[in-house]
């Protein structure tokens, strides 16, 4: 009797007291149970587990990122050495000689096209289970603009290499942004930064592929989560016991089904 | 009954609500585990194919997930193929539907942004409470649309023929033939140089090339100009108004007046 209370009056002082200290200026714990403890419909099942997936592909994308960016070099300078352009020698670099270089490059190119894949899937299953309707439109938008913004992140990462399959892409890809009306040409220019595309534009993808736009998707998948958590998952709507499902008009009280004309509890 | 539809949506959502409250399941543990296992089996097909990716290839050799990287950019080649991540190979291919410069604006702009709205408006003017799909006729025919363009498109675009530099020369003859320039010794090796160097990539020829950027069609070309307007275009095409296309100086005023000689010779054929 006297540990089991010098234990718990332990686990007060060292876990519970913490907690509700940061609780009450955060309210992180509450916010916490509250995305935990929560019910889902009883009929949802693997379909729904699209987006957790598509967040699981963009973690893999965060952290694999975030180890590139230790070794790469975002220059198109001839290096001395090697003979070829910097940030090309970085990513053989990489792959050829960092412990697991190799690795995690080829889990970031490929987690890249896995991510897309699990973004139009999520998607399509949305569609088909109508999950966009009425209350779910905000986290339909923030979904769509994921897709955008996603995709944009592969369009970006995939001249980083300075391989000649990533600038003739690039090429191409920033020559179509200037047949756009208006801004076209302008932000043709802008992605270009100049009349060849050289390191003031590596430098500016760069950027763009692991600040602006992972910034942007990580804000997005926020909302989204929000949405999702705070509106529910909604059931397949094939499923006889599907959440917030119509049910017949209840019969009046003591009524008999049949004994007299138009007691049914129907219409 | 004629009650509103924000009426009936939002007992809908009440209804949900409470069932959800009633007789749902935790989402922890319950379906937090699926998503688990879903994480688990993303995580291992990402390892997968990055190991195939890199025990099938050696440096720049592809294997069947393609090359660890191609040769470094090099931005005075033209014979280099330019080809987008696959999953762009939709937008790819729809550029070479339309023709440059008048109405290449439609795939690049126009198609994607009517598609982006339509998408982001989907909830807002597809106001029906009805969620079963077999009672959605209209969305579902368009679903299958969209996902029979996107596929035959992404198909298309991956099995692509590109204007190879080293298959194109190989049609020189028949060029010389249907055009008539046969004789021409200068006019052949212009044709040779023009097959080599690319342009193709972005011209079209007697219904070759097309590339992804899609510039007129050089066929004729011949008809309305002839070298001595030719030389000087491709020395330096910024100077004739054109900011698109590189100046092509590098080849030396030899072969640039043996490619005059074969454009002025391109008359159309029969």
């Amino acid at each position: 009797m006297a540990t089991r209370s010098r234990r718990a009056s332990l686990v007060e002082t060292t876990v519970l007291q913490p907690l509700d200290w940061v609780d009450e200026r955060t309210a992180a714990v509450r916010a916490t149970k509250w995305f935990l403890f929560r019910n889902v419909p009883r009929d949802i099942s693997w379909a729904q587990t699209l987006g957790s997936a598509a967040l699981t592909a963009f973690i893999v994308q965060t952290v694999t990122g975030v180890v590139l960016a230790m070794y790469y070099q975002p220059s198109s300078a001839i290096d001395p050495i090697t003979g070829k352009p910097v940030a090309y020698s970085s990513i053989e670099h990489i792959t050829n000689e960092v412990t697991l270089g190799w690795l995690v490059r080829g889990m970031h190119r490929w987690g890249a096209s896995v991510f897309v894949i699990l973004l139009f899937l999520h998607m399509g299953r949305v569609f088909l289970f109508g999950a966009y309707k009425y209350p779910r439109e905000l986290t339909w938008i923030t979904g769509v603009l994921l897709l955008v913004t996603g995709m944009l992140l592969g369009f970006t990462g995939y001249l980083l290499p300075w391989d000649q399959t990533a600038y003739w892409a690039t090429v191409v890809g920033i020559n179509l942004n200037g047949t756009a009306p208006f801004l076209g040409p302008w932000l043709a220019e802008f992605l270009a930064s100049g009349p060849e595309i050289t390191s003031d534009a590596l430098a500016k993808w760069y950027a763009l592929h692991m600040l602006v736009l992972p910034g942007a998707v990580i804000g997005l998948i926020f909302v989204h989560i929000y949405l999702v958590t705070r509106l529910g998952v909604s059931s397949p709507p094939w499923s006889a016991g599907a959440a917030g499902r119509e049910r017949p008009a209840a019969r009046p009280e003591g009524a008999r089904t049949g004994l007299v004309r138009g007691s049914g509890g129907g219409k | 009954m004629a009650r509103d539809l924000g009426e009936l949506n939002r007992e809908h959502f009440a209804r949900y609500k409470d069932d959800v409250k009633k007789e749902g399941k935790p989402f922890f543990p319950r379906a937090l585990f699926h998503d688990t296992v879903m994480s688990l089996v993303v995580v291992i097909v990402i390892a997968v194919l990055a190991v195939v990716w890199y025990y099938d290839a050696e440096g720049t050799e592809a294997g069947i997930l393609g090359p660890w990287y191609t040769e470094p950019a090099e931005p005075g080649t033209t014979s280099f193929i330019p080809r987008p991540d696959w999953y762009f190979y939709f937008l790819f291919y729809l550029l070479r539907i339309f023709e440059w410069p008048e109405s290449v604006f439609i795939a690049t702009v126009g198609i994607p942004t009517i598609a982006l709205i339509l998408l982001l408006g989907l909830p807002f003017y597809d106001r029906r409470r009805e969620r079963r799909p077999m009672h959605r006729p209209v969305a579902m025919v368009a679903a299958v649309l969209t996902v029979l363009s996107m596929a035959v498109l992404t198909w298309k675009g991956a099995t692509a023929r590109e204007a190879l530099g080293s298959e194109l020369v190989r049609l020189v003859p028949e060029w010389a033939e249907e055009q008539g320039f046969a004789q021409n010794r200068e006019a052949t090796d212009g044709a040779e140089l023009f097959a080599q160097t690319g342009c193709l990539n972005c011209h079209t020829y007697l219904g070759e090339g097309a590339g992804t950027l899609g510039a007129p069609d050089l066929s004729a070309i011949g008809r309305t100009n002839d070298a001595s307007f030719f030389v000087p275009f491709l020395t330096n095409p910024a100077a004739f108004g054109n900011t698109v296309m590189g100046s092509y100086a590098y080849l030396g005023q030899e072969n640039l007046a043996a490619l005059g000689a074969f454009l002025e010779a391109s008359k159309g054929g029969e």
